[in-house]
């Protein structure tokens, strides 16, 4: 039987091994009451079942801002982050990114940054048995629970969790400290398929990408609808910030007086600057190209590419897009919008 | 990695963010869910306001100027140096000749410690800061109508109004999160009125849009009152228990028929008449405004203009109801409220009332200045006529900020000694003879006052560079130097000695800003649980007053010489003269150069091009940037912001000021406009096809 029983009671415990050799980081609540994940310093603190993370488990592996090498007249170094962490109570939509953009940062040409961090990391997700009202990865596959590409997932059966491992990583991770875990006994499984139900059935939207793509792919909506969409965007870059899916990135450098150091930091599609041209031109001046695009990859591009929908239908971009224009909101409008055409 | 709780510093939305930590500096940033402003929003210049913190421009030691150039020296040597060459100063000149700029940019409890250091230890109350150049006029204007000049409402009883009256803002770039809320009031039904000579993107979710010509509000509102009189859509009950002096005020409306009104404003009469009946007809109408409306002659005046069309349609007072001048800087509000101004002490307090005046000696002890101050432009003023001979100015950066550039420089030359506090080489540090490194907004504890009156704590997320210190810091350090110790344990000391002294902030206390966010004056004591909307009941000054107010042209009007009128604002990606947003990489990006604004047909008939460098020129100087053909500014008219040093858009601007409260009138002035190289139409790049730039 796969599968182990964590008590509540021994977490702490575990978590407090698995952090003698680690950056242990988890959803902490801030004194003005908003989640963020962060470094822990008193386990007990820790948020068990917190809304989804803002911004994404991104940062932890794309930073907003990070210096990978400093360069003087006759030297380069590199800037590598060989720390170890543990992320604990991240969702499945976000395991799901993260497969995803492996694919991305590490086919073909691997970028060593995106590399080591992941090597580095050990993931703890869990189950989400509250999805919040803008969840929607249910439609997508990437959520409640995974079934794959997991670490640790952890399900919570009330008094204890339901730990399963997906990866050597998480093997390791419990191995070690062993005696903490139980056996299974049927009634847990029966427990966690329960709650695996029950999770399923709580989500507020069902999203169905699939359906929208074809609308688009056959030519159902129409420049005006994306006009619309682009006319409400105030680039504020948020949505591509906060997606789990989204790896835009520029690079500078920053002179110092002895040195100077190369800088990624993130980018956003959606900046008519992010394609300027030598001479100042900008191919993508007209917002609406911004806007269609971003759509574009996530429900066309990415699927042809990589294989799955550029979304994990985590619902980000709900939360932070200031003018209601997020994948959801969009994806229902053209559902809409194609339905009455039809029925018009 | 830690994310500590904090707040914006670019502009007066006041938005609640994180700043993420690691190994000793800010690597990121993140809005808050909760926050009542932007509910886990921000705009592009919030999520990218982490840069700028670590740029290696950061000036970290002290620097005096020997022999002609900026040389590093200890602070001890610099602090020394200053005190002892101000001292110098007022002890030859007397005290009126030292002229000091605060900073909308710094907390609330440096703005205080330096209105008292000035007031207290220089002995002057030449104080003033960008407020002047924002909205003096909403401080006089209101002030004179109800007693108090600040926003009447909360940002979020924006989503619940009906009628949303915005004249002379360009809200979805200069107050994003303020536009959100505004979108989300149309979404749910609400009407949007948007008038200004520019049309902004707002204007794109407006129910009504009118273009009136630059200059014209006074005449516009009037025009609108006159219809609401006609047509006996004034609330009588509330203009006859809540106001006085209406009587006069009608009286004035009298020759302003649409008719009359149209041929001023360009503005139909139908138009105007529709207005109207819309907002004085709807209940919950939120009027808004900003520097479309003050930064003119007349922007006392529109102002009153304004408030007389509250009180006349009764709508103010109430939650969803009121008067909302939105003020640009991050900590205006707070700057203002701290007394910050030539005439007055913390919450407006008068200087010339004998009573504050003794209160304020009492508390500081020391004999207080009677006189009013010299304003920012008088300063200017006194400076090139030798009257003014020194100056110390934190945080601000007129050299590329005031009107008329090169008179200021002219006058910045003419000074014996010039103090500069910031946290990077600004244009006006490059003429200092004393540049003093402080911290920013990530390296400090304080408070900042949102645009609705939001006390709101700021909070410590790294150290400062080198020896940078917190303007804070080196004020007091500058004080104990002067003879006047101020010791303070940080700046929670401050805020209490603020909140002795200020009715309005009397209940504002680090301790109770710490869970939550913040409190919005008036909140008068510790139990107190702050303010969301203003005059309930009756107004701060008791009853409101009408002032009839007169239409007068702009001082500067195009000519055959200068057939343009020139307006000036700022773009949504950066924030005033750039010092900050132009050293951030994807913010300086999206706009890295100089532009105007000028409509196609005019550039048609100029024979000028997209990209096309031209020459813009006034009677105080002239500027080359390239051209971009918009037709969202009408005929005759174009638009240049200022943020740019390589073509600063206040060489041309007019320094002609409002009587009252010396505004200069940034948004008119006569220009020509010529074009320099003529270039061949470059060929038209082919239209790239989406489906070509895919990237998977
Ligand atoms: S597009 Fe939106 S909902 Fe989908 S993964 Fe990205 S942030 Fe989440
Ligand atoms: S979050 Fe919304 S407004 Fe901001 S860039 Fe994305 S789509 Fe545009
Ligand atoms: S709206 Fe204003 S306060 Fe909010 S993030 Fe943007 S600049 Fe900062």
């Amino acid at each position: 039987m796969k599968g182990w029983i964590l008590p509540k009671n021994s977490l702490s415990y575990w978590l407090r091994q698995l952090r003698k050799d680690s950056d242990l980081i988890g959803p902490l609540r801030t004194p003005d009451g908003d989640i963020v994940f962060e470094s822990v310093e008193k386990i007990h603190e820790i948020v068990l079942d917190p809304p989804a993370s803002l911004p994404s488990v991104k940062e932890f592996f794309l930073p907003q801002y990070e210096t990978v090498f400093v360069f003087k007249t006759d030297t380069v170094r590199p800037i590598q982050e060989k720390r170890k962490r543990v992320i604990f109570g991240l969702r499945s939509c976000d395991v799901a990114a993260l497969r995803l953009l492996d694919r991305f940062f590490l086919d073909s040409q691997p970028d060593p940054y995106y590399s080591e961090r992941r090597k580095n990391t050990l993931l703890i997700s869990v189950v989400c048995n509250r999805p919040d009202p803008t969840c929607f990865c249910v439609g997508i596959g990437a959520g409640p629970y995974l079934k794959e590409g997991f670490d640790i997932q952890l399900t919570d059966l009330g008094d204890r969790y339901m730990v399963e491992i997906g990866s050597p990583r998480g093997r390791r991770a419990v191995r070690e400290y062993s005696f903490v875990f139980q056996r299974p006994r049927k009634t847990d499984l029966e427990d966690q398929f329960e709650v695996q139900l029950s999770s399923t059935a709580r989500f507020q939207q069902r999203i169905n990408l699939e359906g929208v793509r074809s609308l688009i792919l056959s030519q159902r909506v129409d420049e005006g609808f994306w006009q619309e969409v682009a006319n409400r965007c105030i680039q504020c870059g948020g949505c591509v910030y906060v997606c789990p899916l989204c790896s835009c990135f520029t690079v500078t450098d920053r002179v110092y007086q002895e040195h100077i150091e190369r800088v990624r930091l993130w980018d956003a599609c959606l900046f008519k600057g992010f394609t300027r041209l030598a001479g100042g031109i900008l191919p993508n001046d007209a917002p609406v190209s911004r806007t269609k695009r971003w759509f574009y990859h996530k429900l066309i591009y990415y699927p042809e590419g990589i294989g799955g929908f550029g979304c994990v239908g985590c619902g980000r971009c709900a939360v932070v897009c200031p003018s209601k224009i997020d994948m959801a909101t969009v994806v229902l409008n053209i559902k809409r919008v194609s339905e009455n055409a039809v029925s018009g | 990695m830690k994310k500590v709780p904090t707040v914006c510093p670019y502009c007066g939305c006041g938005c609640g963010l994180f700043l993420h930590v690691e190994g000793g500096r800010v690597i990121g940033v993140s809005p808050n869910r909760n926050h009542p402003v932007n509910q886990g929003s921000l705009c592009v210049k919030g999520w990218n306001c982490h840069e700028f913190i670590h740029h290696p421009d950061r000036l970290k030691t002290p620097l005096i100027r020997k022999n002609g150039k900026l040389i590093e020296s200890s602070w001890q040597e610099a602090l020394q140096y200053v005190a002892k060459r101000l001292s110098e100063t007022i002890s030859r000149y007397g005290p009126d000749s030292v002229g000091v700029l605060s900073s909308a940019k710094c907390t609330n409890e440096e703005n205080y410690l330096l209105m008292k250091f000035t007031r207290a230890v220089l002995g002057t109350n030449n104080i003033d800061h960008c407020a002047r150049l924002c909205h003096s006029s909403t401080v006089g204007g209101l002030a004179a109508a109800f007693g108090s000049g600040a926003m009447t409402n909360s940002i979020s009883e924006i989503k619940d109004a009906r009628v949303l009256f915005v004249i002379g803002s360009n809200t979805t770039e200069q107050h994003p999160m303020i536009a959100m809320h505004m979108l989300e009031a149309v979404d749910r039904g609400a009407t949007l009125i948007v008038a200004d000579p520019r049309r902004t993107k707002i204007a794109d979710f407006a129910t009504i849009y009118l273009q009136h010509r630059s200059g014209t509000d006074v005449a516009l509102l009037m025009g609108i009152m006159h219809v609401i009189l006609a047509e006996h859509l004034v609330d009588r009950d509330f203009v006859m228990r809540r106001t006085e002096n209406f009587h006069a005020f009608e009286e004035s409306l009298r020759e302003f028929t649409p008719e009359r009104v149209e041929k001023l404003t360009g503005v139909k009469a139908s138009d105007i008449r529709k207005v109207a009946r819309v907002y004085a007809t709807e209940k919950r109408s939120m009027l808004f405004y900003a520097m479309g409306i003050t930064q003119h002659i007349t922007g006392v005046d529109n102002v009153k203009a304004l408030a007389n069309l509250v009180m006349l349609t009764g709508h103010i007072g109430l939650p969803c109801s009121g008067i909302n001048p939105l003020r640009g800087q991050n900590n205006v509000q707070g700057a203002c409220d701290m007394g910050a101004l030539p005439n007055v002490y913390t919450g407006y307090q008068k200087v010339t009332d004998p009573k504050a005046r003794r209160k304020f000696e009492r508390a500081w002890k020391r004999r207080l200045p009677e006189r009013a101050g010299l304003t920012v432009v008088e300063m200017t003023e006194a400076a090139l006529e030798g009257r003014l001979k020194a100056m110390y100015i934190m945080g601000e950066n007129p050299l590329l900020s005031d009107p008329d550039l090169n008179r200021v420089r002219e006058a910045m030359e003419k000074l014996e000694f010039l103090v500069v506090q910031d946290i990077f080489l600004s244009e006006t540090a490059e003429f200092a003879d004393v540049v003093l490194p402080a911290a920013t907004f990530a390296e400090k504890n304080g408070t900042f006052t949102n645009t609705e009156r939001r006390v709101q704590l700021i909070r410590r997320a790294v150290l400062p560079p080198g020896g940078a210190m917190p303007d804070w810091k080196i004020i007091t350090g500058l004080s104990s130097l002067m003879g006047y110790p101020m010791q303070y344990r940080d700046t929670y000391e401050v805020m209490e000695e603020i909140a002795l002294l200020t009715p309005s902030y009397g209940g504002i206390l680090h301790y109770r800003l710490d869970n939550g966010f913040g409190l919005q004056w008036p909140c008068p004591d510790r139990d107190h649980p702050g303010t969301p909307y203003l005059h309930r009941k009756k107004f701060a000054r008791g009853l409101g007053t009408f002032l009839p107010v007169q239409f007068r042209m702009p001082a500067e009007l195009p000519d055959e010489e200068f057939p343009f009128v020139l307006n000036t604002g700022r773009t949504g990606v950066h924030y005033h003269t750039g010092t900050m947003c132009r050293r951030t990489t994807v913010l300086e990006r999206e706009e890295p150069e100089p532009f105007v604004e000028i409509n196609p047909r005019d550039a048609e008939k100029l024979e000028i091009r997209e990209g096309q460098r031209v020459r813009v020129s006034s009677r105080r100087g002239s500027i080359v940037l390239r051209a971009r053909l918009r037709d969202n500014t009408s005929e005759g008219v174009v638009f240049i912001p200022f943020h740019f040093r390589e073509a600063a858009a206040n060489l041309l601007t007019n320094p002609a000021l409002d009587p009252e409260v010396k505004i200069p009138e940034y948004k008119v002035c006569a220009v020509r406009v010529e074009p320099l190289e003529v270039v061949k139409r470059p060929k038209r790049p082919r239209r790239v096809d989406i489906e070509e730039l895919r990237i998977t």
